[in-house]
């Protein structure tokens, strides 16, 4: 019997082939992360007056360009975030289906580039290169506009999503309020793709998904207040400061019932993004492929970058509510203040902690899309009357319950604050113990059959 | 509809439960090893090796141990063994066997003919990839007619029957044609020099032979009917 | 037949409110400048822009729900109108409120709009739109409601407050909740009670026997 080989990549892969998915697999991230970090801060009225000072010699009240050069660093900002939303979304098309083929004992995409990395560019590229169908019977204007609604909802959110201390594009007063509003430009689009299409499959996808989004949203909107209520603002930077760079810091762990809100967000978050189990839209067994079967090309290249970029977003969200979001462990704001230096632009060091905050929130955020895709590939596809029925009388009561028991909390909490932190320390350590078991589970489970092991080779 | 709160209770707890567990098997999969074997061309071990034993593939005859009794063309249900038997010119008391082809085209792979082989010569390998641009190109001759093979004769008493390592005839057999050999333009070779003596035969045996040629004809070709003739008077 | 209709009733009708908005104001304006508001006056900037674009979607819109044919544009049209309305309140400065204009109206009451369209029957040939136009009346009534908005917009003493990203949140809590509390739990109380009632309504009648 030939010797097994563990090595990875392959021996015999080409070098050239290693090198540019390296390269790529290396260069994909800092980009991403170097657009974020430093374009994004940048809108940013006293910094961009203070370039217009400084670096251009005008004075911003009067010159004319002012609103140019705001307009040109929104663009830049806007630019910035469709093309992470773009990337990311790409790349989780990748990883999702690699870790759905081990989760079935397969090996998944693994031809283009070393393990398949750079299968997502040749599946757009070919997506691109497809003849855009309209169907005859459709309502061209209607079937050709639905998926920019789609991705205009997909996209505005983007605007008040944190990813780091400095890094979102409009810190909104009413942040996590407009979130939930311009998620509703999606439900606009699904209907629109659904009725236009006009193909009975797409219309029953539609309006199952619109019956359950709009469903959804009551839940999410309850759990949501929870964290809303212990931080007293909208802002998604307001809630995040309000947390704690320490786990036990984080609203999760802070309050027994945030963390029952916690999986009633996200719960709802995985409905409202048509994820399995909730995905009826779509049920191929049913459906076809629900509101998009009559898409193709570019179009329903459009639908699943909104759908793998809505995990950035479900994880992004429940990030910064629930999980502490960007904070760094032993960093307050008084050393995000004095790090900054009082010149008008940022220190060298401000600029290492906004990419130090930026991978603290990436790694929460991309934890828990782990979990969705986990999930996906864990559970089946549930019937509509039980997800009405999780919906209305599991999460809806559960979610008034945790909103009024965190109301009596944020009373006691004023009144005691030991109780919150020892509180804090309780619910981390059960956390704790909870994964701890999980894990023991696990390998249980592995070493049921005989002779499995751990292994992670064979990609 | 209505259910009690021990229900409801219930319905949450059975779910956590079931998530839990569900999500813990799922987690212990992505930790093993995918089963999955990437054919044909990163393999740790050839897939013939990968396959069970009894695999059926192509059908392989050790001409050392073959005894020429025709079992297998006998049971073959599809008639895609062909044999022909004939005296040694050079020593009349040696049988011959001048064509041995088996149309692996044609095969269905049933193993009918394994079963009745006395020494086990006809036998079916691992091997199955035999890619051929020509489907006449998948007629696997195991005689030659310039040179056929004598029969073999078993040993009485012998405690065994030496035979040919599995698949490797096969193997050399695979390894003589490239995939996109041109074709032969008919199906049975037909024999360089035709027997002078069996034509002189044919006269009286004339009237049960018309009916005769018509059973080979719905054999692959009409080829062996002059090859057919001499046997035809023996029986 | 009917398009040419159509396209002439649509031109003329947004020529005709553009115009008249368009004349109206530029007269005005001094007197807009005069109590303190600025559009029209100084050089045209982005912001300008931007507040003609969603102006227009706003009346393009309307125009689109009231003469579109298909039922479905129209609900579009609704769509393109309220979101304008919504990019109005941005203006103002009134996040909250302009957030909860696109939250309430376009994800919730568009949305049910869209769905009971889609849930009716003949859902393929939706003309079911009004194609009865009053032309004479309508303007007549448009000119009116015009007058009429016009001198409240520039008669009206307005509490004119200088524009800024001042939040909007808090203040509107305190106000729902101290100094209103009573009329606005009276408000939920009251839709609390259309609820039930739509539920009774709707729902079967299970207990006659």
């Amino acid at each position: 019997m030939a010797q097994f080989s563990f090595a990875f990549p392959k021996p015999g892969t080409k070098k050239l082939l290693v090198g540019a998915t390296l390269g790529a697999a290396l260069a994909i991230p800092a980009l991403l992360a170097g657009l974020l970090v430093f374009l994004v801060p940048m809108v940013n009225k006293p910094l961009l007056d203070a370039f217009i000072r400084e670096k251009l010699g005008h004075v911003p009240a009067t010159w004319v360009g002012t609103q140019w050069v705001y307009a040109a660093a929104l663009f830049l900002a806007g630019i910035a975030m469709f093309t992470f939303a773009a990337i990311t979304g790409g790349i989780f098309s990748w990883y999702e289906r690699r870790v759905a083929a081990r989760i079935q004992s397969r090996i998944g995409p693994n031809r283009v580039g070393v393990a398949g990395f750079l299968q997502w560019i040749a599946d757009a590229v070919k997506l691109l290169f497809k003849e855009d169908l309209v169907p005859g019977e459709a309502d061209a204007m209607l079937f050709r506009a639905a998926p920019y609604f789609v991705v205009a909802g997909m996209t505005l959110v983007l605007v008040a999503l944190p990813a780091g201390q400095a890094i979102v594009v409009a810190d909104l007063d009413v942040g996590i309020f407009y979130i939930l509003a311009v998620t509703s430009f999606i439900v606009v689009g699904i209907l629109l793709s659904g009725w236009s299409s006009n193909s009975k499959w797409s219309l029953f996808g539609a309006i199952r998904a619109t019956a359950q989004v709009v469903s959804y949203e009551v839940p999410a909107g309850l759990a949501i207040l929870v964290p809303v209520l212990m931080a007293g603002t909208l802002s998604t930077q307001g809630l995040i400061r309000a947390q704690g760079g320490w786990p036990w810091e984080w609203f999760f762990f802070r309050n027994p019932a945030a963390a029952v809100a916690f999986f009633i967000l996200f719960i709802s978050q995985l409905a409202e993004g048509n994820r399995t189990p909730f995905d009826l839209a779509e049920a191929e067994s049913e459906l076809v492929a629900g509101y998009f079967s009559e898409y193709s090309g570019f179009r329903f290249a459009l639908y699943f970058l909104v759908e793998w970029a809505n995990l950035w977003i479900i994880g992004a969200v429940a990030t910064t509510l629930f999980l502490g979001g960007w904070q760094i462990p032993g960093v307050s704001a008084q050393t995000w203040a004095s790090v900054r230096g009082a010149g008008s632009f940022p220190a060298f060091g401000w600029w290492a902690l906004q990419f130090v905050s930026l991978g603290i929130f990436a790694v929460k955020t991309l934890f828990l899309v782990n979990v969705v895709i986990w999930i996906r590939w864990t559970l089946p596809r549930i019937r509509i009357d039980q997800m009405m029925n999780l919906c209305w009388k599991y999460l809806v009561p559960a979610g008034f319950a945790a909103m009024l028991f965190t109301l009596v909390w944020q009373m006691v909490a004023t009144w005691a604050p030991i109780v919150e932190k020892i509180t804090a320390l309780v619910v981390f350590a059960a956390t704790v113990w909870v994964t701890w078991r999980f894990l023991q589970q696990t390998r249980k489970n592995v070493s049921l059959i005989a002779h499995e092991r751990v292994d992670l080779s064979n990609w | 509809m209505s259910i009690t709160t021990s229900q409801y209770v219930g319905n949450v707890r059975d779910t956590v439960k079931s998530f839990w567990h569900g999500m813990s098997v799922t987690l212990s999969q992505v930790l093993r090893r995918p089963i999955t074997i990437q054919y044909p061309d990163r393999l740790e071990i050839p897939v013939q090796d990968v396959l069970p034993p009894r695999y059926r593939g192509f059908l392989e005859v050790d001409t050392d141990i073959c005894t020429g009794c025709q079992a297998c063309e006998r049971a073959c249900p599809i008639s895609c063994i062909q044999i022909e038997v004939e005296k040694d010119p050079a020593n009349p008391k040696q049988r011959v066997v001048t064509q041995f082809d088996i149309d692996e085209a044609k095969c269905m792979f049933c193993g009918l003919c394994v079963e009745p082989c006395p020494t086990g010569s006809i036998q079916h390998t691992r091997e199955f990839e035999a890619t051929q641009r020509s489907v006449r190109n998948l007629v696997f001759r195991w005689a030659d007619p310039i040179k056929p093979f004598p029969v073999y004769k078993v040993v009485k008493g012998a405690p065994y029957i030496p035979r040919a390592p599995l698949g490797s005839r096969v193997k050399d057999l695979l390894a003589q044609r490239s995939w996109d050999a041109v074709g032969t333009s008919y199906l049975p070779p037909e024999p360089l020099k035709p027997p002078p003596p069996p034509p002189v035969k044919p006269p009286p045996a004339a009237k049960p032979a018309a009916p005769a040629a018509a059973k080979p004809a719905a054999a692959p070709a009409p080829a062996p009917a002059p090859a057919v003739q001499p046997d035809e008077p023996k029986p | 037949m009917r398009t040419p209709k159509k396209l002439l009733a649509w031109t003329v009708g947004s020529a005709a409110v553009i115009g008249v908005v368009g004349i109206l104001s530029a007269r005005l304006s001094p007197a807009m400048a005069a109590g303190g508001a600025r559009p029209l006056a100084g050089p045209f900037t982005i912001a300008d822009a931007i507040f003609w674009g969603v102006a227009a979607l706003t009346v393009g819109g309307a125009a689109a729900v009231a003469l579109s044919r298909n039922i479905v544009y129209s609900a579009l049209g609704l769509l393109a109108a309220l979101l304008g309305v919504a990019g109005l309140y941005v203006f103002l400065s009134a996040d909250f409120v302009a957030v909860a204009q696109v939250m309430i109206y376009i994800g919730g009451v568009l949305i049910l709009v869209l769905f009971a369209i889609m849930l009716t029957n003949r859902i393929g040939e939706v003309n079911i739109s009004n194609a009865s136009m009053g032309w004479a009346s309508g303007g007549l009534l448009s000119a009116v409601m015009l007058a009429l908005v016009l001198v409240v917009a520039f008669e009206v003493p307005w509490n004119v407050r200088p524009s800024g990203g001042n939040p909007t949140t808090a203040p509107i809590g305190h106000a729902l909740l101290q100094q209103w509390l009573l009329p606005f739990e009276l408000a939920s109380l009251i839709l609390l009670c259309t609820l039930i009632g739509a539920i009774i309504i709707a729902r079967k009648e299970i207990r006659a026997e």
